[in-house]
């Protein structure tokens, strides 16, 4: 019985969620013959009944309705960043990223064409950056494509620049390619700017003082809510080499430093390969956010470091 | 308005002169009387000292109004925008309608409830049903405080009529000024009104400027009314309500701007031979801005905006029926839908704003279908059956919302409740005059939009930022009502005893594992259900006519209240009396009488970091006075409140704030 009317209240609910206009609609036209009713003084004596059966049906109506936004997938837009063909081929190479290079964690594309413009799809492609400081030089943590398939006619991988160009130095970025049984390098001069807000850190390790970076990933388009976290952790083995991270445990906790609190719910970003650990990172408003990270290795912490984000 | 005493009676308390076969009326309603009604009658009904006794301040705010019945009570921030209680019922838990229209506030911390937007001006009579009688009008365990908004008149001949009134209060140099118009035709009726307040910072019984506790308003309101056959009348409300620069002295932030815009259309016809006797429609809208900012306050590190938006809609359709003479039969259907927002901005010097959803956009959908049935079982017995199953639905309604409350793991936002309620109430004359009345009865509450999704809602209360929780069940109550009253021609005596029992009573539970949002908060609180609370009391109220020129009106009440451990509940009324003795001298002019004591309230919740409260005796004196030329009537009434400049403050007074110290008032209306 009280699952019935239950049902009644929801069908109705559910199934007539007029407009208010539309309900303002169907009372003008309920009421205006009684208006010309009243001109001609004639006595409209169904017209009532009619009417109260309709007014109290509409009373069942509720308006409303669920405006659910779907946001659209949004689509890659590639930027050129350079273009040339690679020493020694006839292979044409052009350089892509999504955003402005900075400082940080960098996704690179690589397309690939061939003497006739035609695109190549199996490939070999891997990155050398070098910063050329005058008196010294040094490279970058790498993520070289991992496939020598191209999807959707790119080659992906990433180049986690250091430092910014700048009076200090400027950075180069070789592009190595091996496809078509041919091998070159296309050398192009990149410029990396610093960021707003840093998406690198470094720091020395308490416990046996390697040097580590530590670039930002995720989040990057923060919202009030869930967020995606994700870093890649790399060390410094020698000026040349800068290998990925798999061993350390990361404890994260986020602070808004001008309030002096936290956020409940965060998940620990965990290894997921290659360097990258992902967690969750929770945001109760928006505004100036401090991500304070803890990295321990197996002997113990080897050190704390913070990420800014604000939004 | 022939007659000098302009409240008539409407008898609604059932009084054995007049229960009449056609006019069965429930025995758990209290009515506020504000306009002259058509009856013109000298009798000095039991009823019309009553009304007299609420009425006692003619400039009064419809909250202060509301606050000399029984079984209300004001939860106190500032001296405009309280939160009214019924029986220690906290506002989500009383269903608060304008004749019979749902309004939500559009504030986080409940400053603004329906009662003010709407003046004494603008209404009718103010009618409180506890417990079981208010089925008619939500799904509520407290009761209903309904608001009957103010017709305009039909006159045989074209007429138009009116009153100005101005009024001042000394404590708070408030001035009031009214104005009401009617333009009364045989077919068509237009009423308007409009009300101006303002008010300034007033003073305690120390002599000490109370600050920030200021408040501006201005009220319009328009009724037309069109007879459309005899028995078939169509009407329409406009109110607009504007008030700015209120202040809330208990408080950290004031309100810049609370505005209320309300409509609605409705078709009645009244015919007692026919088989349905009155048949109503009504179709309304209204919408509610409530703006709060702390830019009144001095040197805070960070300021703080917090606006909120509300809309509502809905419908109801209502028809009594006799169908024998001893019974009459009340059915009601109605819905509405609520749309709530609300935000909070922090801005600090050279930071970007911090920003969040203090309400994640949400709609309340709600429908129910109610019944009362009324019968008068032989001479001495009547009965009185009130039901109601209200369904309603809940849901978030953006994707920011849902991200936001995503953070507490709450990923099914949409709720959906299922209230049923039954009370039954029985009268019967026990003996010669002593007349009883048992009441008992179940329903249920759903939980509030700020206890579902409230987002870090601090409350100065208890220093803890509020956290809403979307598995929340819906409350649910038995209760039960005792009544014992001796009618005599000069006197009557009531006494009312009342418990109620609520199952998964809604409580904010501290939580250490989060961190509280509110620079100072002591932490957070997320509303939990727990397994029980415990309210009672007694009300009890004599009315005696010592002298047809001398009357007496004396009301006493208690509250009581503990949770589960049991532990004492916050914000209990204690043992209060006001006594007021009437003399008129003449039919032109009365003096009256005052004493208000309070006990302290030690039963204070520790839970909640509540104080104790002392307790006070305070003195009023008030007089009118009533002169009728040929066209016009003159009403003037004066007087002293507070008299001895007692420092006192009530125990749901937040903060520690005191009350108005003596206050002069003064009100002078001519009406024509």
């Amino acid at each position: 019985m009280l699952q019935a009317l239950v049902t009644v209240h929801l069908q109705a609910q559910k199934a007539i969620r007029m407009s208010i206009k539309s309900c303002v609609k169907s009372l003008y036209l309920i009421i205006s013959p009684y208006f010309k009713g009243l001109k001609k003084r004639v006595p409209m004596k169904k017209n009532i009944w009619l009417t109260l059966w309709a007014l109290s049906l509409i009373t069942l109506f509720t308006t409303g309705c669920n405006s659910d936004d779907e946001t659209p997938t949004p689509t890659i837009a590639y930027q050129k960043i350079a273009e040339g063909t690679a020493d020694g081929t006839d292979i044409k190479v052009e350089v892509y990223s999504t955003e402005e290079l900075t400082t940080g964690y960098n996704p690179i594309y690589i397309a690939l064409f061939d003497a006739t413009g035609k695109r190549i799809e199996q490939a070999t492609v891997s990155f050398k950056p070098l910063m050329d400081m005058g008196t010294m030089k040094h490279a970058s943590p790498i993520e070289n494509p991992t496939s020598n398939q191209a999807q959707d006619g790119y080659f992906p991988g990433a180049v986690v620049f250091t430092m910014p160009s700048g009076d200090m130095g400027s950075w180069i970025l070789d592009v190595q390619v091996q496809a078509n049984g041919k091998t070159g390098t296309l050398t192009a001069p990149v410029t990396i700017k610093e960021p707003a807000t840093s998406r690198l850190k470094s720091l020395v390790s308490a416990t046996d003082g390697t040097r580590y970076y530590i670039a930002l990933l995720q989040p990057q388009k923060p919202k009030i809510g869930i967020n995606d976290m994700e870093v890649a952790m790399y060390k410094r083995n020698s000026m040349m080499d800068f290998p990925a991270v798999t061993n350390l445990t990361i404890a994260l906790e986020p602070e808004m430093p001008t309030m002096g609190h936290g956020s409940p719910n965060n998940v620990n970003p965990t290894h997921s390969g290659n360097g990258h650990y992902k967690g969750k990172v929770n945001f109760t408003m928006t505004g100036l956010w401090y991500l304070n990270l803890t990295l321990n290795d197996a002997t113990g912490e080897a050190g704390k470091l913070y990420f800014e984000v604000n939004f | 308005m022939k007659t000098p005493l302009l409240l008539g009676a409407i008898a609604l308390s059932v009084l054995p002169a007049y229960a009449q076969q056609n006019s069965i009326s429930p025995d758990s309603v209290r009515t506020i009387m504000l306009q002259e009604v058509a009856i013109k009658t000298k009798a000095h009904s039991h009823q019309k000292h009553l009304q007299e006794f609420y009425y006692a301040n003619k400039a009064a705010t419809t909250e202060e109004l509301m606050s000399r019945m029984p079984e209300v009570s004001f939860i106190r921030r500032g001296s405009y925008g309280m939160e009214p209680t019924i029986r220690a019922f906290s506002a989500g838990q009383v269903s608060v309608t304008l004749d019979g229209m749902r309004i939500q506030g559009a504030c986080t911390d409940k400053m603004d409830p329906a009662t003010i937007y709407i003046e004494p001006l603008n209404l009718q009579s103010i009618e409180v049903h506890t417990a079981g009688g208010s089925a008619m009008q939500g799904a509520a365990i407290g009761g209903s405080l309904n608001m009957k908004l103010a017709e305009a008149d039909l006159s045989d001949e074209r007429r138009l009529s009116g009153s100005v009134s101005s009024g001042f209060q000394s404590a708070a140099n408030a001035m009031l000024g009214s104005l009401r118009l009617n333009y009364a035709t045989p077919t068509w009726g237009l009423r308007a009104s409009g009300t101006y307040r303002k008010s300034q910072n007033y003073r305690n019984g120390n002599g000490e400027k109370v600050l920030y506790s200021q408040y501006e308003k201005a009220n319009y309101a328009l009724n037309g009314k069109l007879l459309l056959q005899p028995d078939l009348v169509l009407k329409a409300d406009l109110i607009f309500d504007d008030g700015w620069n209120i202040g809330f002295p208990a408080l950290p932030m004031d309100v810049g701007l609370a505005k209320a815009r309300i409509g609605a259309i409705s078709l009645v016809r009244e015919n007692n031979k026919k088989r349905w006797r009155r048949l109503e429609t009504r179709l309304y809208a209204n919408q509610v801005a409530h703006y709060m900012d702390d830019s009144a306050r001095p040197d805070l590190p960070i300021r703080m905006d917090m606006p909120g938006l509300s809309q509502t809609a809905g419908m109801f359709a209502e028809g009594t029926t006799s169908t024998r003479s001893n019974q009459q039969l009340t059915l009601r259907a109605d819905a509405s839908a609520s749309y709530l927002s609300a935000s909070m901005t922090m801005y600090q010097d050279g930071q970007s704003p911090m920003y969040m959803l203090t309400w994640p956009d949400n709609r309340q959908l709600q429908s129910g279908i109610a019944a009362q049935y009324n019968l008068q079982a032989g001479e001495k017995t009547q009965l009185q059956l009130n039901s109601r199953v209200n369904v309603s639905d809940y849901a978030v309604t953006t994707r920011e919302g849902r991200d936001q409350l995503s953070v507490f793991g709450y990923t099914g936002t949409q709720r959906q409740f299922v209230i049923p309620s039954v009370s039954l109430q029985a009268s019967h004359t026990v003996y010669k005059k002593l007349k009883a009345l048992v009441s008992a009865g179940f329903n249920g509450r759903t939980p509030t939009a700020s206890e579902l999704y409230g987002f870090y809602l601090f409350s100065q209360f208890d220093g803890f930022d509020y956290l809403g929780n979307t598995n929340l069940k819906p409350e649910q109550s038995i209760q039960s009502e005792f009544t014992l009253s001796w009618q005599e021609p000069r006197v009557r005596v009531q006494a009312t005893a009342y418990t109620s029992r609520v199952q998964n009573y809604i409580v904010g539970t501290f939580d250490p594992s989060l961190s509280a949002m509110t620079a100072g908060a002591h932490g957070v609180k997320v509303y939990e259900n727990t397994p029980y609370a415990l309210l009672a009391g007694a009300e009890a109220s004599v009315v005696y006519n010592i002298t047809g020129y001398t009357q007496l009106v004396s009301i006493l009440k208690y509250n009581y209240g503990r949770n589960t451990n049991g532990e004492p509940l916050p914000m209990m009324p204690p043992l209060r009396n006001v006594t007021s003795l009437r003399k008129y001298f003449g039919d032109n002019l009365w003096v009256q009488g005052e004493t208000e004591i309070t006990a302290a309230q030690n039963r204070n919740s520790e839970r909640f970091r509540e104080q104790p409260t002392e307790g006070f005796m305070l003195w009023h004196l008030r007089a009118g006075y009533q002169q009728e030329t040929e066209k016009k009537v003159w009403q003037l009434n004066t007087g002293i409140e507070n008299i001895f400049d007692v420092l006192y403050r009530e125990h749901l007074d937040w903060g520690q704030i005191a009350r108005p110290g003596r206050n002069m008032f003064l009100q002078v209306s001519m009406g024509f």
